[in-house]
């Protein structure tokens, strides 16, 4: 080891602080995004709890935001796919209400994806 | 037409160092990793003894023979692995030709190691962003990776310094 080593050692570690502070920051999704029949409709912050309630084709289903997640809470439909689905954070999560034709995603800064494959 | 050609002694040391070096990294295809991009690199020892021992002329040598053949004995030869590590290899080239250029910057082969293999790894990250995956997400990664090549790159400097105080006492 010598003085250069030292200043090498610190300089990477420097560097992999900023690329920690870069990339791992804002891995979480930041807003749910809701649409009916495709077209987004509202937009909401998953920062701030609220629950909202979204008229579709079949009636009224219900979406809640609580702890940074969103779910759907009830639907009209049968199959009850969009409850299953359970509660999104990441970005690019997607849950649907197909019948009704309420869904919602998450938006964040980027998006994850589902699998990669080498 | 016969063509002549005589090996100089310099050829059979580059052979030697090469065989040594493409050993190495044959072995260490068969470990599995966790996430593809980290292996041990152990291979970058011969390459940095070679660059301390003979210079980065023979370095350059030993390094690309040992990437070509090496893929070739595996099987990623023009693979997308074969890419990463050919791009992983040149980038680490480069700074140790810079290095070389500038006097040896008053680097241990600790030191040499250690930045060779982030230059390895930002490389090769770089060329699978450009090429392969051009994706934001893939930048999560970037983080783990450099960690990793920082600690690899510590253990094979300390490797190397082990290996060179060997060769140097008689």
């Amino acid at each position: 080891m010598t003085k250069a080593d030292g200043v090498v050692i610190a300089l990477a570690l420097v560097v992999l602080g900023y690329l920690y502070a870069a990339f791992w920051s804002n891995a979480k999704g930041a807003e749910a995004a809701i649409l009916v029949d495709g077209v987004e409709t509202q937009r909401w912050p998953l920062t701030q709890d609220r629950r909202i309630d979204i008229t579709g084709r079949m009636g009224i289903s219900q979406l809640e935001i609580k702890g940074g997640k969103v779910r759907f809470v009830a639907s009209p439909c049968s199959g009850k796919q969009c409850v299953h689905a359970g509660r999104l954070h990441r970005s690019g999560e997607f849950a649907a209400c197909l019948p009704n034709g309420v869904s919602v995603y998450v938006v964040g800064s980027a998006t994850e994806f589902d699998a990669i494959n080498f | 037409m016969q063509v002549e050609f005589t090996p100089t002694e310099e050829d059979h040391r580059i052979a030697k160092l090469a065989a040594l070096a493409i050993g190495i990294h044959v072995l260490e295809s068969a470990i599995p990793s966790p996430i593809p991009g980290i292996k041990p690199g152990l291979a970058n020892v011969i390459t940095l003894l070679t660059f301390v021992l003979y210079g980065w002329r023979a370095a350059v040598w030993v390094s690309l023979l040992r990437v070509v053949i090496g893929s070739v004995i595996v099987g990623t030869f023009f693979s997308p692995t074969f890419m990463l590590s050919l791009s992983g290899a040149c980038a680490s080239l480069v700074v140790l030709v810079v290095i070389a250029g500038s006097g040896g910057l008053g680097l241990s082969p600790i030191g040499l190691s250690i930045v060779t293999a982030m230059a390895h790894m930002a490389g090769q990250f770089g060329v699978a962003y450009a090429l392969f995956v051009p994706h934001p997400a893939l930048l999560g990664l970037l983080p783990v990776l450099m960690t990793a090549a920082l600690l690899f790159g510590a253990v094979s400097g300390v490797f190397t310094c082990k290996v060179l105080a060997r060769l140097r006492s008689p």
